[in-house]
């Protein structure tokens, strides 16, 4: 009887601890379920949903929205993807500044800021990342979601073993099944991820996409880092921006999309619709395996002691030093480097043209911060 | 961390699982992170999916055990393959790899040809702490051999490297050391088996009873598995764990009369242990990422001149895999293969995803060591890991001679 008692009394224990984590822990889950406002420029003409491409996003967490510039003379079309990978912050902090300050005057520019818009809702377990991070702006403090490279698993479970991706039968790690950048060109009513990535390549071919970009960051020891990668198609462009970047002592690798690897947005965008795509890649300490504490000022300062001695190994493809590699430094590259190719491709094809105005330069966001821009 | 985690596990003999959680929440403390509770229960959630399919393999194989499966697959194999027993242990070797290479699982390994296996190598008379070795080593490297290989796929995945070419690499790395090792560790019992005075030991052949029946449930488990695989277009994908409770539930009527309840209680309660441990090590491996533990092992094992590197990659690598290999290979797979471009990286690659799998010997965790002692009935499973111990050196040695000649290798595959 007594052991029965004392039974009962752990079991009892041990069910109230449960509660009192789920309570606690639930709640701080919850709180990434709430989308972040932003503020778009006057220049938005309209908002779309990109269940408006995939009836079958509609009314799930893969839905998303679409911004739509128009300016008043006709030209080409832009489209900016952000937060593929919500870990990858100046993904889509970048897609939010434009956002917030673009001005067209000519062709049409689309901002896709949360492209997979379940993986914004979590962290990816065993990487002890922050859940918020915060801009200090010009009306105060503003806080964003840090979130994770994949699809929550609450909206797409379980993986599979193996994912093989469609239609390629490609074989890669199960969890990969819940990358965005692996799914393209998706499938109508495969899984959440395959939606959202088929909505987004109907989007493109529906609207006529001129020139695609797509926004990441990697890790600083990750071999394609800094770096403009581009399809067969684009590769001429990237270039020739390329070599006007350097005037402007902006240094990126131009990469191939390699040939024999699936499910990527450069590659699937080139082969299943007719527009310019392009990667671009900054490079962010907080995504790294070697970096040391994970404190949610490294998104902002990308300075961190372990990545100065992991530079001193030379085993970084990027430069590293006391200066980090801040938020405002990675986002400066990729609207340096949109404006430029942008401004080529606008050159090269003056039909399709499209002109903006209002986005920092990157000297802009060195000099002046980010926080100027929200 | 680790000083909290042996001062709690040894000194006041907490199961480990609690001594890991007690571990990193001191971790958190002294980190300065008080009780990050999100990180404690998001950490925890890392090793949810293998969890599942750890407790549903358990039931499975606690009901083909009841129902007279197992016992009358170790009668057939003994009575049909005694007088072979060269080809007796080659068969085995590979057909207990076998679940691993489809699965890529190492543990859902041990517990479904593992278990079928273990009685009969047991009856021919290898003592059984032996055959847990054999059944661990065989597992690991079946979950290593091709066609598909996680870890490899991890590394592989790490530097957007398609998972292509990697069928002899990883054939080269795999079929001899586990053909080799069965026999090193098994030959010298089965080498004279008296099958007259062997008869009587053996389980009845319920196969006379209850005809193909009995072996239904491993029918469909192993096609439910192999056919997601095979037809992906046309088998749904149910999921391990949902394709091992299907098993089981078939096996209630396939054999022997069973309790559902009892099994079910028994099999998660062996298994509740090794639950407790994956949940401790998810919440650690998250603790020591976010304190910065984890970036200075990476960056100690990376800093290291180039021929202690090599050691460090046999010692660093299958320690990081205490819990699993996945983990390792992600966490330190991909910089070492980085560290060593220019290298053929399919190989190295191979090679490291070889070693990463030796973590699954690796205590406290070691859950291919663990299982295979609770599938040969012994509790105590640091005897099993003592006769690995050989085995898993040699398995070191062969992935960084498989790194070291990676380029010369190459010519060849
Ligand atoms: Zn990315």
């Amino acid at each position: 009887m007594n052991q029965y008692k004392t039974h009962l009394m752990v079991g009892i224990i041990s069910i109230a601890a449960a509660v009192i984590l789920i309570i606690v822990a639930g709640k701080q889950f919850r709180q990434m379920h709430h989308d972040e406002p932003l503020f778009p420029s006057q220049f938005l003409t309209r908002t779309i949903p990109l269940s408006e491409f995939n009836k079958n996003l509609q009314d799930t967490p893969g839905d998303a929205t679409i911004y739509c510039f128009e300016g008043n003379e006709p030209g080409g079309n832009v489209l900016i993807v952000g937060g593929t990978h919500p870990n990858e912050a100046a993904g889509f902090i970048t897609a939010y500044l434009i956002i917030e300050n673009l001005r067209v005057q000519q062709g049409t520019v689309y901002v896709l800021p949360r492209a997979n818009h379940s993986a914004f809702t979590h962290n990816d377990p065993q990487e002890g990342h922050p859940q918020f991070f915060t801009i200090v702006g010009k009306t105060g403090e503003r806080r964003f979601r840090y979130g994770s490279r994949n699809t929550n698993q609450v909206d797409q479970w379980p993986d599979p073993e193996i994912y093989l991706h469609f239609p390629s039968n490609q074989k890669l790690a199960g969890n990969e099944t819940r990358n965005l950048n692996r799914a393209y060109p998706g499938k109508i009513n495969g899984t959440l991820t395959e939606r959202v990535a088929y909505a987004i390549v109907n989007f493109i071919n529906t609207e006529h996409i001129d020139l695609a970009f797509d926004l990441h960051e990697a890790a600083p020891e990750y071999p394609v880092v800094n770096a403009i990668v581009s399809a067969g198609r684009s590769q001429e462009l990237a270039s020739e921006a390329n070599i006007e970047l350097q005037f402007e002592d902006l240094y990126y690798s131009i990469e191939p999309s390699p040939y024999n690897f699936h499910g990527l947005s450069h590659r699937e965008w080139a082969d299943f619709t007719g527009t310019y795509p392009i990667l671009l890649e900054t490079a962010n300490p907080m995504q790294g395996r070697l970096r040391g504490k994970s404190a949610a000022s490294l998104i902002m300062t990308g300075l961190d002691p372990m990545y100065l001695k992991a530079a001193k190994l030379g085993v970084l493809k990027v430069p590293y030093d006391n200066a980090g590699i801040p938020l405002n430094l990675r986002v400066g590259r990729h609207v340096a480097a949109i404006a430029k190719i942008v401004d080529v491709f606008s050159r090269n094809y003056p039909e399709h043209a499209i002109i903006v105005s209002g986005l920092p330069t990157h000297d802009d966001l060195i000099t002046l911060g980010l926080g100027r821009y929200f | 961390m680790v000083g909290s985690f042996i001062l709690f596990a040894m000194l006041f003999k907490l199961p480990i699982g609690i001594s890991l959680i007690i571990a990193s929440i001191a971790g958190a403390f002294v980190a300065g992170e008080g009780v990050p509770i999100r990180h404690l229960v998001e950490g925890s959630f890392l090793y949810f999916d293998p969890i599942l399919i750890i407790a549903t393999a358990m039931i499975f194989m606690e009901v083909i055990r009841r129902s007279g499966a197992l016992g009358s697959i170790s009668r057939f194999i003994i009575v049909r393959m005694h007088r072979r027993p060269f080809w007796l242990l080659f068969f085995l070797t590979l057909f207990i790899m076998f679940p691993g290479m489809i699965t890529g699982l190492s543990t859902a390994t041990v517990l479904t040809t593992g278990a079928i296996a273990a009685p009969a190598l047991m009856l021919l008379g290898i003592p059984h702490v032996t055959v847990a070795a054999m059944i661990a080593m065989s597992a690991i490297l079946g979950m290593i051999a091709p066609p598909i290989n996680v870890p490899a796929m991890i590394i592989g995945g790490g530097v957007d490297m398609p998972y292509i070419g990697f069928e002899l690499p990883l054939m080269f790395a795999t079929f001899p050391l586990a053909i080799s090792f069965n026999l090193a560790l098994g030959y010298k019992y089965v080498r004279n088996i008296q099958i007259d005075k062997m008869i009587p030991k053996l389980d009845t052949d319920y196969f006379e009873i209850y005809g193909w029946r009995l072996f239904l449930p491993l029918l469909v488990v192993i096609v439910l598995m192999l056919g997601v695989r095979i037809f992906p277009a046309v088998f749904p994908n149910l999921g391990v764990s949902l394709i091992f409770i299907i098993g089981a539930i078939i096996g209630l009527f396939c054999g022997k009369k069973m309790n559902f309840w009892h099994v079910s209680h028994s099999a998660i309660q062996e298994a509740l242990p090794v639950i407790g441990i994956l949940l401790g090590i998810g919440m650690f491996i998250q603790i020591m990422t976010l304190t910065g533990v984890r970036g200075l092992l990476v960056i100690g094992s990376l800093s290291l001149p180039s021929f202690w590197r090599y050691v460090s990659i046999a010692v660093m690598v299958p320690l990081f895999g205490a819990v699993s290999a996945y983990g390792s290979a992600s966490v330190l797979g991909v910089p070492f293969l980085l560290a060593f471009l220019g290298k053929n990286e399919i190989i190295v690659g191979s090679a490291i995803s070889l070693i990463a799998g030796l973590g699954d010997l690796m205590p406290p965790t070691a859950l291919a060591g663990i299982f295979a002692a609770q599938v040969v009935k012994e509790k105590n499973y640091f005897k099993v890991l003592k006769v690995t111990l050989i085995p898993a050196v040699i398995t070191a040695l062969w992935g960084i001679l498989m790194i070291l000649s990676a380029n010369f290798l190459a010519k060849f595959m």
